[in-house]
C-alpha cells in the first residue's frame, strides 16, 4: 500500500533522512519508532506530500506522491504532530470545514461528521469553540480531522503526545478498532505504546532506518539469546552447574532472594529453554518456586539495536531489515 | 471552483469570528472619513478626491494589516500543513484566501457610501469620477492585497509579514512619485521614468481619480496582481523542495 524507497532529505546542511527504505501492506499497523528528531515527521511529511524528498521514491496505493500529489492526499487521512487546529472554530465547524475541503457534502458529509464525533468521543464537546478545548479534546479533534473523509490510510503524527494514559488508551483502541479495515502509521517515541496495537514497527535513529520486522523477532535478533527465571529451593551451587551442563543452556546468573536460589538463565532461541529446564527440575525432583520465561521488552531491544547502529555504522543494523 | 469557495468561506467567517474585524473596519471609516472631512468643508468642492487621493498612502499600513494573517496565521497554529495535505492544488487554496481579503476590504469600503451620498446631496458631483474613484480604490486594495498576500507567506510569523508587506506596498508606492523617479533617471537615465510607468502607481490611480478608467490603467493592476499571486503559488509550490 505504501513504498518507501531509498528517500533523502536534507534540511540545509542537516541530513534529516538518509536512504530510507520501507514497505507497508494493506490493512497493516506500523509502529514507527525512534528518539525525538530521528527523522519520524519528516518522512511522514514525505509520504503525504507535504514534503519533498531530495532523492528517492514513495508510492502510495501505487501513486507517486510527487507525480500525483492530489490522488495521494485524497487517500491519506492525516495527523500532523502539531495538531493543526483553527481555534476560533467550534468542533462541527471545524470538521465541516475539512470535509468539504475533502470534497464530501450534503448527507454523506452529515453521515461521516456523525461517526467521527462519536468514535472520537466528541459527542460533548460538539459545539464547543476550539481553542477552549482540552489537550486531549483537541487531539481528538486532530484525529477526527483525519478520518473524516473515511481514508484507506491513516498517518498519526505522534498520536498520543500530552495525553493522560486514560486518554492514551482511548486513541490507542480506537487505532485498534480501525486496524483491519485501513492501513495505519504511527508514530511515538513511547514504546510501551507500540506492542499493545501492532506487532510491526519500523525502528529509525538519526534518519537511518535500523530495524524493520516483528516485534519479537527484533528482540531475538538484537538480544541475542532468550532468558527465562528459575528459582529453586536447593542449593545453589548444585543447582547452578546442573544448569550449565544443558546443551540448551549459554549463562547463568545468580540473582538475590530470601530462600533458595534464583537464577536468569540464558540460551539460544533454537532451544525451549523453559521445557527443558522444568524437565531438568521434574528429573531432579527440584522445589520450583518460580519458573517463567522473561521475553525482552521494547525498550531493550531498542537500546541495543540503537547502541548496535552507533557502534556498528551501516554493518549488520539492518539484520532484520 | 468549489475548492476555492469551501476555503474562501473559512477565510471570510475566520475575519469576522474575532473583535479584530471589527476594529479594522471601524479604524479604517474613522480615519478615512476624518481625513476626508477635515480638507472638504475647507475647500467646498463636491467630489470624492480628497478621499480617493489619500487612499494609496493610507493603505499601504491598513492592507498588510489585513492579510498579514493569510498564511503566517496558519504556520502558526500548524493548519498550514492541514491546508497542503488537503486534496486540491495551491492555487485553489490560494485565490481563497485572498479572496476572502478582498472580500473583507470591500465590506470596508462599502462602508464609505455614506461620503458620495453626503456629497451628493450637498452638491451636484460628476457621478463618473465617483465611480472611476472606486473601481480604482477596489484595483487598488487588490493590488496591494496580492502584495501582502505574497509577503505573510514569506514569513512565520504576521508582525514580521505586516512590517515586509508595508514596505513592499510602499516601494510600489514611491516609485510612482516623480521626484522619486527622477532621482533614479539621475543615476541610471530612463530607468527611473521606466519604473514610474510600468510599477509605479500614481501614473495609473490618478487617472481613474479624474474619472478616466483605461484600459492600460486597468492592464496595470490586474496584471501586478496576478504577478504576486503567481509568485505566491510558485511559493507554495516550491516550498516543499
Amino acid at each position: 500500500m505504501i513504498e518507501v524507497r531509498g528517500i533523502t532529505k536534507s534540511f540545509g546542511t542537516m541530513l534529516a533522512l538518509d536512504d530510507v527504505s520501507f514497505g507497508i501492506g494493506r490493512g497493516e499497523v506500523l509502529g514507527f519508532l525512534g528518539p525525538n528528531g530521528a527523522g519520524k515527521s519528516t518522512t511522514m511529511k514525505i509520504i503525504t506530500t507535504f514534503l519533498a524528498a531530495d532523492s528517492g521514491s514513495v508510492k502510495v496505493d501505487g501513486i507517486d506522491v510527487l507525480e500525483q500529489p492530489l490522488a495521494v492526499r485524497s487517500r491519506i487521512g492525516y495527523l500532523p504532530e502539531n495538531v493543526p487546529l483553527y481555534l476560533d472554530m467550534n468542533v462541527h465547524e471545524y470538521l465541516s470545514f475539512v470535509g468539504r475541503a475533502r470534497g464530501l457534502s450534503g448527507s454523506r458529509l452529515d453521515e461521516r461528521l456523525d461517526w467521527c464525533v462519536e468514535a472520537c468521543g466528541l459527542v460533548t464537546e460538539y459545539k464547543k469553540t476550539i481553542g477552549e478545548l482540552s489537550k486531549g479534546y483537541k487531539q481528538r479533534t486532530g484525529l477526527a480531522q483525519a478520518l473524516i473523509h473515511d481514508p484507506d490510510i491513516l498517518i498519526l503524527d505522534e498520536p498520543t503526545s500530552g495525553l493522560d494514559p486514560l486518554q492514551i488508551i482511548g486513541i490507542r483502541d480506537l487505532i485498534k478498532s480501525l486496524a483491519g479495515h485501513k492501513t495505519i502509521i504511527f508514530s511515538t517515541h513511547i514504546l510501551q505504546e507500540v506492542s499493545p496495537v501492532t506487532d510491526r514497527v519500523v525502528i529509525i535513529n538519526e534518519g537511518r532506518i535500523i530495524a524493520d520486522g516483528n516485534v519479537h523477532e527484533l528482540a531475538q535478533e538484537a538480544m541475542g539469546s532468550d532468558r527465562v527465571f528459575l528459582g529453586v529451593q536447593q542449593d545453589a551451587a548444585t543447582v547452578e552447574s546442573e544448569l550449565r551442563a544443558l546443551n540448551a543452556v549459554e549463562e547463568v546468573h545468580a540473582l538475590p532472594t530470601e530462600s533458595g536460589c534464583r537464577f536468569e538463565v540464558r540460551g539460544s532461541f533454537a532451544h525451549d529453554l523453559t521445557g527443558e529446564l522444568a524437565i531438568l527440575a521434574t528429573g531432579r525432583g527440584w522445589q520450583l518456586t518460580e519458573l517463567h520465561p522473561a521475553p525482552f521488552s521494547l525498550e531493550d531491544t531498542f537500546i541495543a539495536l540503537t547502541r548496535r547502529a552507533l557502534a556498528g555504522g551501516d554493518q549488520g543494523s539492518r539484520g532484520v531489515a | 471552483m468549489s475548492n476555492t469557495i469551501t476555503i474562501f468561506r473559512r477565510e471570510f467567517a475566520s475575519y469576522f469570528n474575532s473583535p479584530i474585524a471589527y476594529i479594522f473596519i471601524i479604524a479604517f471609516l474613522v480615519l478615512n472619513s476624518g481625513l476626508f472631512m477635515t480638507s472638504f468643508f475647507l475647500g467646498g468642492a463636491a467630489d470624492l478626491r480628497g478621499f480617493f487621493g489619500n487612499l494609496p498612502f493610507f493603505l499601504i499600513f491598513f492592507i498588510p494589516a489585513v492579510s498579514m494573517r493569510l498564511w503566517a496565521e496558519d504556520k502558526r497554529l500548524g493548519t498550514f500543513e492541514l491546508l497542503m495535505t488537503l486534496p486540491m492544488r495551491a492555487r485553489d487554496v490560494m485565490l481563497g484566501k485572498y479572496l476572502a481579503a478582498l472580500a473583507f476590504y470591500l465590506v470596508a469600503l462599502l462602508g464609505t457610501l455614506p461620503l458620495p451620498i453626503m456629497v451628493s446631496v450637498l452638491g451636484n458631483p460628476d457621478m463618473g469620477a465617483l465611480w472611476s474613484g472606486y473601481i480604482g480604490a477596489a484595483l487598488l486594495g487588490a493590488l496591494y492585497l496580492a502584495v501582502g498576500t505574497f509577503t505573510s507567506g514569506l514569513m512565520r510569523d504576521q508582525i514580521s509579514a505586516v512590517i515586509l508587506g508595508i514596505m513592499a506596498c510602499f516601494v510600489i508606492f514611491l516609485l510612482g512619485i516623480g521626484t522619486v523617479a527622477a532621482t533614479i533617471d539621475g543615476w541610471i537615465p530612463g530607468f527611473g521614468s521606466f519604473l514610474q510607468q510600468y510599477l509605479g502607481l500614481s501614473a495609473h490611480y490618478d487617472m481613474m481619480l479624474r474619472g478616466v478608467v483605461s484600459l492600460g490603467d486597468l492592464t496595470y493592476f490586474v496584471g501586478l496582481t496576478v504577478v504576486f499571486l503567481s509568485l505566491n503559488t510558485l511559493w507554495l509550490e516550491g516550498r516543499k523542495y
